[in-house]
């Protein structure tokens, strides 16, 4: 399911090995996608046309997979965060107002996005971690607070209520596709939008960060079990903070890729991130009680999730059945991880009740234990 | 410790006494006095019924350390439901009225079940539904609005004046006073609570979680029909966008209230006026003509500061036992755990 149950994988025989795999979320969405994809091609060829179709979904993906990882990293803690939404729009804001006012190079307006959006995240861990407020409360007032604010500064910065900038460079990043982008005589692939580097880039970034990470070992502790992590000296509540921190700088660049795609920040960015941002972590098999991540199955969730969407939009059937189809995915989804997890433990007791020994006093140990052996490994 | 109980919740709805009286007079005085006329007495209460319903509706999940973020959409897709029957199928409008309420009660049976059965956090079931509702809403009524003469018996109820005050005011009222009643003596109810405070004391004690759960989650979901009922008789008609800004506001309420996001109590008076305190903010924001996105910044900040401000009066009074760690899993909890895995399967 995760990076953290690998090395019991090794010793399983080819059959055993070959059911992992097939029980594997992501070998799962990657079946789902490809049916998916196949099937609405084949009905509609249109669904093929690169500059129409594909293009705009690879966009969709690459900013919602950033969505999916900021959530992700709340999850990774057995936290939530609401405020993916409001501390998007109030990245995007940042950056609009810095790209505006001051006229500063786009990189500048990027960062300062990023911050505004990662000193809102610190601010939420400090209150989760050091006054012990619960997460849900905290992320859903600052939400709240969000929602109220950043129209309201839009509504000081500019007359209508949206900032357009025409930053050089901006128009490029947000809209333009990799074969308008070359280096000498070689070009980028066909329909292949710039901004899914950017996503590339945060996913590898954060893949990084808990498989090879001392920080992102610690936080899977943390959140596997958090009286655990603080009895072997791990500083939980530093952790907290920096999980929050880097998921309101994520939700900040998904919130300013929004607006480089659309081409002006506006108020209206991140009122429709709150529920992709559960689908995708959670349809990749990230566990809600903290503890495991998957970053690629977050990247599948999501495009399996934004396949749906386009390939109603193509059948042209309403939007309102997007939703449904959503939400039922999302039980099903949910119901068969429960459905697998106890057959799993079915089996698994079958198997040391079969066995004549039991592997020595103590408890075997638990996947994130076998994560931080790994990784000391 | 009932007694320092009750006198806490008491000091705390006190306080939140002193800030409407508080609210009330700075806007008489801002307003002059018109703000006291029955016209604008009558308004204020009018578009008070609503949140304080669905705020008790939110805090029938809390009561069990669950929530239900469906709160808007169970409205929304009730009110539309029994619209779209009233309107194309000639359905009575009593007969209507309680399709809503029963809609509602189902919708969140449903919520109940599919947490209980399939054991996923209630938040994210609720996330789903909520997703379901709201499509299957849009779905039902599309871009048009029906208007309210489609119910006229119901709109009647709407716009009756018992005692200078709204008739659904009234109702709000009653409703609060029946679930107060109900938390303190009903065995349900109880059980309920004790779920909600302690899942294993209340298994050991021989309570089943899960029908707590159920009862929670169908409670909320009557409450939410209720809401859209009341929607039905007061609102100039139904459309897709009912129930759309009811999730956030069903939350403030209990939240500033007093209710525990952990579980285990309820404040059902706390929540009436912390309903009635969103009020004033919304008349505040209308009287000094200020933009309506305040109003959330606001509710998001006194949220945050609530929240803060008795964790500290929390910490303050138990010093010690609040910064303890207990040790992760001690024989007698392992036990226990045992007991009651092996009691809930």
């Amino acid at each position: 399911m995760s990076a953290a149950a690998r090395p019991q994988a090794q010793e399983q025989s080819a059959a055993k090995r070959f059911t992992r795999i097939i029980s594997d979320n992501r070998v799962g969405l990657l079946i789902m996608i490809t049916v998916l994809f196949v099937t609405i091609g084949s009905l509609k060829p249109m669904f093929y046309s690169t500059d129409f179709v594909i293009a705009p979904m690879l966009t969709n993906i690459a900013i919602f997979t950033v969505i999916g990882l900021a959530q992700m990293m709340a999850l990774s803690v057995g936290q939530m965060n609401l405020a993916v939404g409001g501390m998007a729009s109030a990245g995007a804001l940042a950056t609009g107002i810095v790209l505006q006012r001051f006229d500063a190079p786009l990189v500048v307006g990027i960062i300062a996005g990023v911050i505004a959006g990662s000193l809102l995240g610190a601010l939420c861990g400090l209150l989760i971690a050091r006054a012990g407020v619960n997460a849900f409360v905290v992320t859903f007032a600052m939400n709240f607070a969000l929602l109220g604010l950043v129209p309201t500064v839009y509504s000081w910065a500019s007359p209508d209520a949206a900032i357009s900038v025409d930053t050089p460079g901006l128009a490029e990043l947000g809209r333009q596709t990799l074969d308008q982008v070359c280096i000498g005589a070689m070009c980028g692939p066909k329909g292949v939008p710039v901004l899914l580097l950017i996503s590339i880039v945060a996913m590898i970034l954060i893949g990084a960060l808990y498989s090879r990470m001392r920080v992102g070992r610690e936080i899977l502790l943390t959140g596997s079990n958090d009286q655990a992590a603080l009895l072997s000296g791990i500083p939980v509540a530093r952790r907290l903070i920096t999980v929050h921190m880097i998921s309101g700088a994520l939700a900040a660049l998904a919130g300013i890729m929004l607006g480089a795609s659309t081409g002006s920040f506006t108020p209206a960015i991140g009122q429709d991130f709150m529920l992709q941002s559960f689908l995708g972590p959670i349809l990749g098999g990230t566990l809600l009680t903290g503890g495991a991540v998957s970053v690629l199955g977050t990247m599948l969730g999501i495009t399996l999730t934004v396949v749906i969407r386009q390939g109603l939009l193509i059948f042209q059937v309403g939007v309102e059945w997007l939703n449904i189809l959503l939400g039922l995915i999302l039980l099903i989804a949910l119901s068969s991880d429960r459905i697998r997890t106890v057959v799993g433990q079915r089996n698994a007791l079958r198997q040391t009740l079969a066995k004549p020994q039991p592997p020595g006093p103590g408890a075997p140990p638990s996947d994130a234990a076998a994560a931080q052996m790994e990784s000391t490994r | 410790m009932k007694t320092a109980l009750s006198r806490f919740l008491h000091s705390q709805n006190a306080s939140l006494l002193g800030v409407i009286v508080a609210g009330a007079v700075l806007l008489t005085i801002q307003s002059s006095g018109t703000f006291l006329s029955s016209n604008s007495v009558q308004t204020f209460f009018q578009f008070l019924a609503i949140p304080i319903v669905i705020g008790l509706a939110q805090m029938a999940t809390l009561a069990v350390g669950q929530l239900n973020l469906a709160v808007g959409a169970i409205g929304g897709f009730s009110a539309c439901f029994a619209a779209v029957l009233m309107a194309d199928a000639g359905l009575p409008a009593w007969l209507g009225g309680l399709v809503a309420i029963v809609v509602g009660l189902l919708a969140g049976l449903l919520n109940g079940v599919l947490v209980v059965l399939t054991r996923i956090n209630g938040f994210i079931v609720t996330l789903a539904t909520m997703t379901i509702l709201t499509g299957a809403q849009y779905a039902l009524v599309g871009t048009r609005t029906i208007p309210a003469s489609a119910w006229p018996e119901l709109a009647s109820i709407g716009s009756a004046r018992p005692l200078g005050i709204p008739l659904i005011f009234w109702f709000a009222i009653i409703i609060a006073g029946l679930l107060a009643y109900f938390y303190r003596n009903a065995l349900p109810a109880r059980h309920m609570l004790a779920s909600g405070g302690n899942e294993l004391a209340a298994t050991l004690t021989g309570i089943s979680n899960g029908r707590s759960l159920i009862t929670a989650h169908a409670l909320s979901g009557l409450l939410c029909g209720v809401a859209a009922f009341l929607a039905l008789a007061s609102l100039p008609g139904a459309n897709k966008s009912v129930g759309g800004d009811w999730m956030l506001s069903s939350f403030a309420a209990p939240i500033i209230g007093g209710v525990a996001l952990t579980g285990g109590g309820v404040a059902v008076l706390g929540t009436v006026f912390a309903a009635t305190i969103i009020r004033l903010v919304d008349s505040a924001r209308a009287a000094f003509q200020l933009d309506p996105s305040w109003v959330n910044f606001v509710i998001g900040a006194v949220v945050l500061g609530t929240v803060a401000l008795e964790r500290v009066r929390a910490t303050r009074r138990t010093p010690k036992s609040g910064r303890k760690a207990t040790p992760p899993d001690a024989p007698p909890t392992a036990a226990v755990r045992a007991v009651v895995q092996g009691g809930t399967p």
